[in-house]
């Protein structure tokens, strides 16, 4: 298999060995970066297949390399950041990074963020058949399966559905969601949100009460889970 | 023009006093003696004296003196002077009309004095009264503004020094440089202008400029002038006022900063213990294990590598504790509030909780039709996480704990019970104070009395309640309240809109 190449951004010395430790633990082709500005000398001479960004950096903001990578690169950025800073990961997710992983994190979660970040999201124009675990949703026809089931949707909630699974595994911001679904004028209303999450949740969770296919990520956003990452 | 209008008052009273007292003479003239008609203008000067000027009342009585020779005294309708009793009539009125006139006019003098200082002491009392009840230094100026130009009929501007040390700019470029010259050399300054006199009064403090006060008078103050006397007095008011709240603003920072020192040094003592402990732990797992992995049998060496993330865990979930408490105890907290649907939030905290905490059941009840309340979701699961905790910490030997939520009075009640010992009565409001720890706390179970102060609080930062009671059938049952969101976010309505 081709190894992925992955660039670590950190400028915390041991929190940057035992990442990069991890990932290559994990068969990734593992570079270094200090600080923002050798992260983007570094991306100049071989772009990454993802990288692993600090927001913290002493020199350039994480969000500033982030938006700067965004103007070239499509590559996929995985924000690490201390929990209790919602507001920075939604920045940080809104400005162009796909998912984030907060300190401290569990191996297997970081793990499975990079794994899904680097299954590239399904573009909004492209129509075909996702399929996210048992979950298949069928673009064309606008259809919806639950283990080979069909589940009636209305329009809103197939918009909700479908946005999510081609972001499978990823944190899609409320923002993200409601630009996507309600239209840009309505990025602020999350209480549609609230509303068509929990209609969604009655129809394509087993037990509404306890999702275990779109989780909450609380002040971000939502994850739609392939079984993949469940484990 | 007030002086001009006076004057034509006067001299219209005069002229009506010096006729009406020939009228009436002419009316008596049949029936009484010459003396009782010069009487009757002496009557007439006399009234003019009482309410007009010296001047005016002066003029009037010589004008009745011809008057009164022209129409009563022989040869009539001609000015003769033969009697010596009519001169000593003539002198006598001179001398009446100027001692009545001079003692009215200086009495009058007095009353309007003394009717202008009262009116200053009124408007400068309510100004004062108004200050008194203002809090911040441009709500002092606002109020100044409104009461001058009430006081003088014409917009007044109140600037004051910005903390950057200038001052506010003026609305014109000569104002500008008037008010920055008064501020900084602290003069009164009049200008005149074609557009009409500025006037910039200093804001003077004890020890600083403050400000300057502008207006443009529809009439120039006149040097020493009452109003110039009042506006002076306002400014000063003001400028006390001004000192007033800057000293308080000062004295509450001050002690702002003491409390927080004080909060910073009892945490840093409180909780070194609590850092070091973990701390400990983990550098010496770490150390044993260090160039040893080959002899260590796998098992021991996972021990080791566990205790070393648990470790690592609560050192983690103590200094989140720790930062919460240092941004929730920041004077003014803004939320970041969203509408939020409870089930979400509840979810989330148990399942971060069981995460390190298997083993302990977890009931959890929820009206399934509750509406969004509006929170700023990650501090609210962190008041369930730090309550379940408690739970499982004071739960008793095999703690059971259930989270119940319904909707009561325009709020989501939340309730978190366990099966422990409880809390005796007298503790539970002491128990939600800073270090406060129960009498069930363990010592070495890595508490340090913060996490109930936390959640006070966030939920009171969210305007709910937090309180603790007695279970019903025993145990601990912590319960608090969350405001639901307003009733444009709620559920039914976008609902609706769907097809």
């Amino acid at each position: 298999m081709n190894r992925s190449l992955l660039l670590v951004v950190e400028d915390d010395p041991e929190m940057r060995s035992v990442v990069s430790f991890t990932l290559r633990n994990y068969g990734y082709d593992v570079r270094e970066a200090a600080t923002g500005a050798e992260a983007l000398s570094q991306i100049q001479t071989r772009t990454p297949d993802a990288m692993v960004l600090d927001l913290g950096l002493p020199d350039i903001d994480g969000f500033v390399v982030t938006a700067c990578v965004r103007q070239e690169h499509e590559f996929p950025i995985i924000v690490l950041s201390a929990r209790g800073e919602e507001q920075h990961q939604v920045r940080a997710l809104d400005s162009g990074a796909n998912d984030y992983v907060t300190k401290p994190f569990r191996e297997g979660e970081l793990m499975a963020r990079i794994r899904a970040a680097l299954r590239r999201p399904v573009p909004v124009a492209e129509r075909r058949d996702l399929n996210v675990g048992d979950l298949r949703i069928d673009s064309t026809q606008r259809r919806v399966f639950v283990r080979g089931k069909e589940v009636m949707l209305t329009r809103t909630e197939f918009d909700l559905l479908d946005t999510l699974a081609r972001n499978a595994d990823r944190v899609v911001t409320h923002r993200q969601i409601l630009r996507a679904v309600w239209g840009p004028e309505h990025v602020d209303e999350v209480h549609y949100l609230r509303v068509y999450i929990k209609l969604l949740r009655t129809k394509i969770e087993n037990d509404p009460a306890r999702p275990t296919r779109i989780l909450t990520t609380l002040g971000v956003g939502y994850r739609l889970v392939s079984s993949e990452a469940v484990s | 023009m007030a002086t001009f209008a006076r004057a034509i008052r006067a001299y219209g009273l005069a002229v009506a006093c010096v006729l009406g007292s020939i009228a009436l003479a002419a009316l008596v003239e049949p029936y009484g003696h010459l003396a009782d008609l010069a009487m009757l203008h002496l009557l007439g000067i006399v009234f003019l004296s009482l309410r007009s000027s010296v001047r005016a009342s002066m003029a009037a009585s010589i004008v009745s003196i011809f008057a009164f020779d022209f129409f009563f005294i022989s040869p009539k309708f001609a000015l003769a002077w033969s009697d010596a009793e009519s001169i000593v009539t003539f002198v006598a009125m001179l001398v009446v009309a100027g001692v009545v006139s001079t003692l009215s006019e200086n009495s009058r003098r007095q009353e309007r004095a003394a009717r202008a200082t009262a009116a200053r002491t009124q408007a400068l009392y309510e100004l004062n009264l108004e200050l008194s009840s203002s809090r911040d230094a441009h709500q002092l100026a606002a109020v100044t503004a409104r009461h001058l130009s009430r006081l003088f009929g014409v917009p007044v501007s109140v600037l004051l020094q910005t903390p950057e040390g200038t001052l506010e700019p003026a609305d014109t470029a000569r104002d500008r440089v008037l008010s920055h010259s008064a501020w900084l050399r602290r003069e009164f300054i009049k200008q005149g202008a074609p557009s009409g006199t500025a006037i910039w009064v200093p804001v003077v403090g004890a020890h600083s400029s403050l400000g300057a006060v502008g207006l443009r008078p529809k009439l120039p103050f006149e040097q020493g002038s009452e109003q110039e006397l009042l506006l002076s007095a306002c400014v000063s008011l003001f400028a006390t006022a001004v000192e007033r709240v800057q000293l308080a603003s000062a004295v509450r920072r001050t002690q702002l900063e003491a409390e927080g020192e004080r909060l910073r040094s009892s945490l840093l003592s409180a909780v070194s213990h609590d850092l070091k402990t973990p701390l400990a732990t983990m550098i010496a797992a770490g150390a044993a294990l260090i160039g040893r992995t080959a002899e260590i049998e796998p098992k021991a060496a996972d021990d080791i590598l566990r205790s070393v993330v648990s470790e690592g865990e609560r050192l983690s979930r103590l200094i989140h504790n720790l930062l919460s408490v240092t941004r929730l105890e920041s004077a003014n907290v803004e939320l970041r509030r969203t509408p939020e649907s409870l089930d979400d939030i509840v979810l989330s905290a148990v399942e971060r909780f069981s995460d390190r905490a298997r083993r302990v059941p977890i009931t959890s009840e929820i009206d399934a039709n509750l509406p969004l309340i509006s929170a700023e979701p990650v501090l609210l699961e962190q008041v369930l996480i730090n309550l379940l905790e408690n739970a499982t910490r004071y739960g008793g030997s095999d703690p059971e704990i259930a989270v119940h939520a319904r909707a009561a009075d325009g709020s989501v009640l939340v309730q978190i019970a366990d099966n422990g010992p409880g809390i005796a009565e007298h503790e539970r409001e002491k128990v939600f104070e800073k270090f406060y720890r129960g009498q069930h706390a363990n010592k070495s179970d890595g508490g340090v009395g913060l996490g109930l102060t936390i959640c006070r609080s966030i939920i009171r930062a969210h305007g709910g309640k937090i309180g603790v009671r007695e279970r019903a059938g025993g145990g601990t049952l912590v319960e608090f309240t969350v405001p639901f969101a307003a009733a444009r976010e709620q559920l039914s309505r976008e609902a609706s809109l769907d097809s």
